[in-house]
């Protein structure tokens, strides 16, 4: 070959990858959308949204990301204003307003969010002489996680909410914070989580000696932490006590959706039926007979890889996992070979939503989750969504395209 | 950093645990699919194929309601829904609905076929269960289920309604659970409520909601194309249905029938009654009453209109929601601002009412036209003379009378736990000068002093100002709900007015005041022999039609444990209607039989009382 055509050096297994998903998505929602019913013929609309999403990705592959470095903290604060307005004049979906209504756009704002705080916490960790084992290199980042998360946990929609401490955590162990210092800054969140678990503060009391001894962390970072968990001591059980019983059973609802027999806990079954009997290799594309998830709403949306494991089978089901684990593998690589350090924990933060959103979405598929919500990333149906995740894709092939730069 | 610190772990090391955690993420995926789609294959297989899964609905029972004896006052019912419900569509087995079937059905439910035939329409357009035919009798039920082979698709649902063992009784206090309605169900929709939920919209049912109801439980059946019952699924774990708390009320049954006996006659008008030891109400009544259990049951929208609309409107808790002027039962109030400001004594005798007092270019007249003579304070409010009060009103000024009757609670809601209470309205400087653009002129003082002008109360206050008024001015918070079972630290809140301060000589005189109301004044229809009653009687004249007839009292007067509030709208004198209703309520109570009997505090376990469902 004399005439070299040279392609842009992207991240040719993860783009390819991304877009075998988006077209086994594609499938899978016209699949879903053939039966007659209320969203018979969605995928056309699909079809649009995923040619317009294509042209996002690659405008927000083009555009150097120093671009969004510079656009961190302004894109940060207009998704905050976004997240309040969510909780002010929303449109509620099935019982959480988590969408916001412009004209023929409606979408989730916390979609946005968590890009820009990607980005913002990118900037942050990328600062030169980054130590964070000192009090305000690793506060300061906690804090601004902890506004979205709090906004989205206020919709109420928990499982979009948890993706934040995700992001943080990643990041933060990628910008080089020792293991057991984690543990210790993430001690608070590790502190409700053992006292709904266990019903006592004893747990955790001796976790957190252990902790303290085994990281040995400075002196205010240590206070502080002490001073978070001392709040959430004194107030959990305080506060525990003081709910009625029906009190409580909201909460527990609200920690696990399952629970509501004729939606959630009706949808569960019906989607492990549709996986188990699909089987080895399927009942082939558009052949699924698992007519019970013809009442479902939500087979094309959230509980689309049921559709996936009855019509293609173990087989089919098993591509979509390796896809998967290879969008998200080579991400991670590429978060080691970018040499910029934003670009680098830019990636980082980004893969790891993305991981976030498909465990969590298709372990509540076969139900070893409990049902949140969340669309399977690239696969189901939903305008925005796919927008949104094509925009993170582009992002990582920005990286991609300028891992040599500094 | 310290460079021993483990933060400086090369970027590879780091890489390899990022890469290692997702990778053992997605092997769980693949874990769990193999189990389900390989290992659990045949048997979700056989679920998919011919046999269908839904959910049965297990019932939560909501509370029941008793009074503070434990006797039963609502509870619930078993109402048999004949019920169709579809088949999916794409169902190979779904049957065709034939002029037979419909015929069938038809005559089993005793409706037209075509209604029933948009309706069987409906529900396979929609996926929704249709419900033919509602609380239909057992003959019918049992009929249908017989049939049922032969009847794909209709049912028999059991859901429970609203039962009122009392009918009308207390019908205010308690409210009404109805089915909930479309409107309804979308606004609740984040509460989990479902079409053929049971939800409080009146009375203590609404203010309980959250506590009344349980939650439902559910468990997965298989059904076969006919919609029977094949196989329970062992799927998910186990949701067993929570039954709603019961609610131990403050009422006590034997008051409120009296109560209701004695008001049985009176087209308009409430009454309450309140313990003076804790605020607990003990009954309360509201003419023109209803009867909850029509509503439980469903109503014609003809009905609710005439209902609603009628121009008595037997909704409205008069006891709460009805804003009266009070009279001279406000008479109270007036003394003990004026012996507490120190501007007159027990004993002060004023100008002697010659039966009216002119006062700035008018006179005012005293109800009873041929004059008190000479009066002291004691005797002015057992006579309830007007000129005395008129002048008493001059002396103390607005803001001191303002302040005891908030003191009292007056003008302000009481926080009893009973949804859409009133308050009322105590006038002030403020509330004249926004209102008029003015200050007040010293003769509205003269009518309010004697409970006219601007003032209005509830019922429920006029009871609660008895109650304190016996126990010396100590504030108490109006309830209705004493215990929750099941909900051991439920406690009625604080009282929301901070209650009044007087010396003993002014209480003193309050109560011989009161008490020779009932014994030797205008109140001695209230009379009870072998009782020391206090009380005031009332008269309001109000601008549309007759005065009202109001009386408040509390007994004995030694150690009270009993403080009522009548208002009899449009029937004349307080002294002539109101205060014979109040004597035979407490004749009946304090009668031989039940006098001195305390009453009970803890309700006895009534648990194995029988629901309906």
């Amino acid at each position: 070959m004399e005439t070299r055509f040279r392609l842009p050096p992207v991240d040719l297994p993860m783009a390819i990858a991304a877009l075998a998903l988006l077209v086994i998505g594609l499938l899978m929602v016209f699949s879903a959308t053939t039966v007659p019913g209320a969203h018979q013929g969605l995928w056309v609309r699909q079809l649009l949204w995923l040619g317009f999403a294509l042209c996002a990705a690659w405008v927000a592959a083009a555009i150097h990301y120093r671009a969004y470095e510079s656009l961190a903290y302004p894109l940060y604060l207009l998704s905050l204003v976004l997240l309040a307005a969510v909780l002010v004049v929303g449109t509620s979906a099935m019982g959480a307003k988590r969408w916001l209504d412009l004209g023929p756009l409606r979408f989730q704002p916390s979609e946005i969010a968590k890009i820009a705080t990607v980005f913002v916490l990118a900037r942050r960790f990328d600062a030169p002489r980054l130590d964070l084992t000192r009090l305000r290199h690793w506060l300061v980042p906690l804090l601004i996680t902890s506004i979205p998360f709090a906004l989205v946990a206020k919709e109420p929609d928990l499982g979009t909410s948890l993706a934040f401490p995700v992001i943080l955590i990643a990041m933060y162990y990628w910008a080089g914070m020792p293991l057991g210092q984690l543990a210790l800054g993430l001690s608070p969140m590790l502190n409700v989580l053992l006292f709904f678990l266990t019903g006592s503060l004893w747990w955790f009391g001796a976790l957190f000696v252990g902790l303290v001894a085994a990281v040995r962390p400075k002196l205010s970072s240590l206070l502080v932490v002490l001073a978070l968990n001392g709040a959430v001591a004194y107030t959990m059980p305080h506060l525990w006590e003081h709910l009625h019983d029906y009190q409580k059973r909201r909460i527990q609802t609200f920690l696990n959706p399952g629970q509501d027999p004729y939606g959630a806990g009706y949808q569960l079954i019906q989607s492990k039926i549709a996986v188990g009997s699909g089987g080895f290799v399927g009942k082939g594309f558009l052949r699924g007979t698992q007519k019970a998830l013809a009442f479902l709403p939500m087979r094309h949306t959230d509980f689309i890889y049921s559709v996936v494991g009855e019509e293609l089978g173990f087989l089919g089901a098993l591509t979509v996992v390796i896809l998967y684990a290879i969008v998200v593998l080579r991400g991670f690589r590429l978060a080691l070979a970018a040499r910029n350090g934003f670009a680098s924990l830019m990636t980082v933060g980004l893969v790891s939503a993305l991981f976030y959103h498909i465990m969590v979405n298709i372990l509540m598929t076969i139900g070893w989750a409990p049902v949140t919500g969340l669309p399977l990333p690239l696969i189901s149906y939903g305008g925005t969504a796919l927008l949104v995740n094509c925009v993170q894709l582009g992002l990582l092939q920005n990286v991609a395209l300028r891992r040599q730069e500094y | 950093m310290s460079p021993s610190s483990p933060a400086n772990r090369s970027k590879d090391q780091r890489f390899a645990l990022l890469a290692a955690l997702a990778l053992c993420g997605f092997l769980l995926i693949v874990a769990g699919l193999m189990r389900l789609q390989i290992g659990q294959h045949d048997y979700y297989q056989r679920l998919a194929q011919e046999n269908r899964v839904r959910p049965e609905v297990l019932r939560a029972p909501r509370g029941a309601i008793f009074d503070r004896t434990g006797l039963l006052l609502a509870d619930n019912y078993p109402s048999f829904n004949i019920v169709f419900r579809p088949t999916p569509a794409e169902s190979a087995q779904r049957m065709p609905v034939t002029s037979g079937w419909l015929a069938r059905v038809g005559q089993l439910v005793e409706g037209d076929t075509t209604r029933l035939k948009t309706l069987v329409a409906l529900a396979n357009a929609s996926g929704q269960t249709a419900v033919l035919r509602r609380g239909s009798p057992f003959a019918v039920a049992a009929a249908v289920e017989e049939s049922r082979s032969d009847l794909p698709g209709v049912e028999v649902m059991i859901e429970p309604i609203r039962h009122y063992p009392h009918g009308e009784l207390a019908s205010h206090l308690l409210g009404y659970a109805g089915e909930i309605g479309d409107q309804e169900l979308e606004e609740r929709a984040d509460q989990g409520y479902r079409p053929g939920d049971l939800v409080g919209r009146t009375g203590v049912e609404r203010s309980y909601e959250e506590v009344l109801r349980g939650r439902d439980g559910a468990e997965f059946v298989v059904v076969n194309a006919w919609g029977r019952r094949v196989a329970t699924l062992r799927e998910g774990p186990p949701l067993k249905p929570v039954p709603g708390h019961d609610l131990v009320l403050t009422l006590d049954l034997r008051v409120q029938q009296a109560m209701e006996e004695v008001m049985a006659g009176v087209d308009r008008g409430a009454a309450v009654a309140v313990d003076p030891r804790d605020g607990g109400i003990l009954a309360m009544v509201s003419r023109p009453a209803f009867d909850p259990n029509e509503f439980a049951r469903g109503l014609s929208v003809d009905r609710w209109n005439e209902l609603a609309q009628g121009g008595s409107n037997p909704l409205l808790n008069r006891a709460i929601q009805g804003a009266y002027p009070p009279g001279s039962t406000f008479k109270i109030v007036t003394m003990l601002a004026a012996l507490r400001a120190g501007v007159a004594t027990p004993a002060t005798r004023l100008k002697p009412c010659s039966g009216s007092y002119a006062f700035g270019g008018r006179v005012f007249g005293c109800w009873k036209r041929e004059g008190h003579g000479s009066l002291d304070f004691v005797e002015a409010i057992q006579h309830s003379c007007d000129v005395y009060f008129y002048q008493i009103g001059l002396r103390l000024g607005l803001p001191r009378l303002e302040a005891t009757a908030h003191a009292f609670g007056l003008g302000d809601r009481t926080g009893v736990d009973l949804p859409q209470e009133r308050k009322g309205l105590v006038p002030g400087e403020a509330w004249y000068q926004r209102r008029w653009g003015s200050h007040m002129r010293k003769g509205l003082l003269l009518n309010l002093a004697i409970g006219q002008g601007e003032l209005l109360v509830t019922p429920l206050q006029l009871a609660l100002l008895a109650a304190e008024v016996s126990r010396d001015g100590r504030p108490l918070r109006a309830h209705v709900v004493q215990a929750v079972r099941g909900v051991d630290d439920f406690r009625p809140g604080r009282p929301s007015q901070p209650g009044v301060d007087a010396d003993e000589t002014a209480w003193e005189a309050l109560h011989r005041g009161l008490e020779l109301v009932v014994s030797a004044g205008t109140g001695t229809a209230a009379r009870v022999p072998g009782l020391a009653v206090a009380g005031k009687t009332g008269t309001a004249q109000n601008p549309h039609g007759k005065d009202h007839a109001l009386f408040v009292c509390y007994a004995p007067v030694e150690k009270p444990t009993l403080a009522m509030a009548f208002v009899i709208e449009n029937s004349g004198h307080g002294g002539s209607v109101a205060a014979p209703l109040a004597g035979a309520v407490l004749r009946r109570v304090f009668g031989a039989d039940s006098l001195a009997r305390p009453p009970v505090v803890q309700a006895p376990d009534t648990s194995e009382v029988i629901r309906g469902d």
